[in-house]
């Protein structure tokens, strides 16, 4: 079964290209990395993907479901690159309301919120505000979300972004848990070691056009390493 | 299990209205708000004596009408444009901070969403409204003796025309700097205002201004059109139900065109 599909997606903004003929399957269960240098298209395919913006071309596919319609979306959770949280709001108050959007009522939803800020070691900020935590601790908070109503799929865009390198462990063992317990991973990053670490299949990004997609042990040759088949891939 | 869109709803409008609650504008609208309902108290104590109109002596009490429904009129387009203000970044600002992607990135309509930022924003408006013109019409019908009726069916005109300006205010900052927008708000209340008081006391009004009169939202007409108990001189154009069914058009329209025009918006984070 496939999670989500590009079907030859294109998308311009005026005369630029973000993505031209864009095909990528994702299948249920799988964690996939989707590389390329700045620019190379992959927030857009994401935002696609989400229905935040339509294709020029060709089709999306989220769970069966054009990205459009909400019901797409549903369990689905989301990190975006550039994580911006409404300062005013403490931490369990913001989790409170994404778990509502979520779906999540009453004492399952609060059993949950407790669940996740355990889970991504926040669990002592719970009344703090936002506003109030340092870039990493934020990091964690959106990942807290992301993980709220037990997603069946990750959209993660560039994940590891201001964590630290114990949070960035930490990410990795997140992002592990949800593939043991059956969920699909699509992790945007240009960090080539944490997609290396996280995901078992690639699909590389460039100028807009996927160069190179399919397990990691095709993608990579034997005698190179994951940056040495993306430097390859990327110049040519 | 996806909510219904009901639950969404509700969730993010108190987000909304929250939202509203906390912006610094707040402040200076209940302070405007205030003094202008003890400029209200204060006038309306005035209700004995003689005054001078175009060198006819008059008694106060016979033009309490008059002064009483240019006042209602004022303070309802006031609350009508503050209902535009407001809503003006409620929903704009929800792009340019990212809280709008993280929330749709959930099984949200975009209908749902941008209904319930329109919402939040009309609830502190329309408050704002019935505190003004409940006081106002509480002064007047104590003090100068005016029904009541009329001034509750202007207040239900003037929430008509709050949620008409603020549909359209939200969409147009879907595109506009926020400023443009509140400008826009000014302008647009402005232009209407003259075409109505145009066509109100004009046989011949044509042109621009006619042709907004007639097709327009009736924002001043119709406040006027329900406050008509307390004037005799007043000739409103057109039938009542006429200019009621043009202002609920206007109002369903414009909620209509946001719902439109936000489903197509390109969402950045």
């Amino acid at each position: 079964m496939v999670a989500l599909e590009l079907a030859a997606v294109s998308k311009r903004y005026g005369s630029r290209t973000a993505l031209a003929e864009v095909s990528l399957a994702v299948p249920a269960g799988s964690s996939v990395g989707l590389l390329g240098p700045n620019g190379a298209g992959k927030t857009t395919a994401l935002r696609l993907l989400l229905g935040f913006t339509g294709p020029s071309g060709g089709g999306v596919l989220l769970h069966g479901h054009d990205p459009m319609d909400p019901a797409a979306r549903e369990g689905v959770g989301y990190l975006p690159e550039r994580l911006v949280l409404p300062g005013r709001m403490s931490v369990r108050r913001f989790l409170r309301l994404h778990g509502s959007l979520a779906g999540l009522t009453g004492a399952d939803r609060d059993h949950e919120i407790d669940e996740v800020m355990e889970l991504t070691g926040i669990a002592d900020r719970a009344r703090d505000r936002l506003s109030a935590l340092s870039k990493g601790l934020l990091q964690r908070v959106g990942f807290a979300q992301a993980f709220l109503g037990k997603p069946r799929l990750l959209l993660l865009d560039e994940p590891t972004s201001g964590l630290d390198p114990i949070g960035i462990r930490d990410a990795r063992d997140w992002i592990a848990g949800a593939r043991e317990r059956g969920c699909t991973v699509l992790v945007s990053s240009h960090i080539l070691s944490e997609v290396e670490r996280t995901c078992d299949q690639i699909a590389v990004l460039h100028e807009g056009r996927v160069v190179a997609s399919g397990p990691l042990v095709q993608v990579v040759g034997a005698d190179e390493s994951l940056e040495d088949a993306f430097i390859r891939l990327v110049r040519g | 299990m996806r909510p219904s869109a009901l639950t969404q709803f509700r969730t993010l409008a108190s987000e909304a209205i929250l939202d509203a609650v906390r912006r610094r504008i707040i402040a200076a609208i209940a302070v405007v708000s205030l003094l202008s309902l003890m400029l209200v108290d204060t006038c309306t104590t005035c209700s004995g004596g003689e005054v001078v109109v175009n060198g006819q002596v008059r008694q106060i009490a016979a033009i309490a009408g008059w002064t009483g429904a240019v006042t209602y009129a004022v303070l309802g387009l006031w609350s009508i444009v503050l209902a535009g203000v407001l809503a003006s970044e409620h929903l704009a600002q929800t792009l340019a901070d990212g809280s709008a992607t993280l929330a749709l990135a959930r099984p949200v309509g975009r209908g749902t969403f941008a209904f319930a930022r329109l919402a939040g924003s009309l609830v502190i408006a329309l408050a704002t409204g019935a505190v003004l013109l409940g006081g106002t019409a509480l002064f007047l019908s104590a003090r100068s003796g005016l029904p009541m009726r009329p001034a509750l069916m202007a207040g239900v005109s003037c929430a008509v025309g709050a949620v008409t300006l603020a549909a359209l205010a939200m969409t147009a900052s879907l595109y506009l700097p926020r400023i443009a927008t509140v400008m826009l708000v000014f302008v647009a209340t402005g232009a209407v205002t003259l075409a109505n008081l145009l066509g109100m006391f004009r046989d011949d009004s044509g042109g621009a201004m006619g042709a907004i009169d007639r097709f327009g939202p009736p924002l001043c007409t119709s406040i006027a059109l329900a406050l008509s108990p307390w004037i005799d001189e007043v000739r409103v154009p057109g039938s009542p139900l006429e200019i009621a069914i043009r202002h609920g058009v206007w109002a369903l329209a414009s909620i209509v065109l946001l719902w439109a025009v936000f489903r197509r918006v390109e969402l950045r984070d």
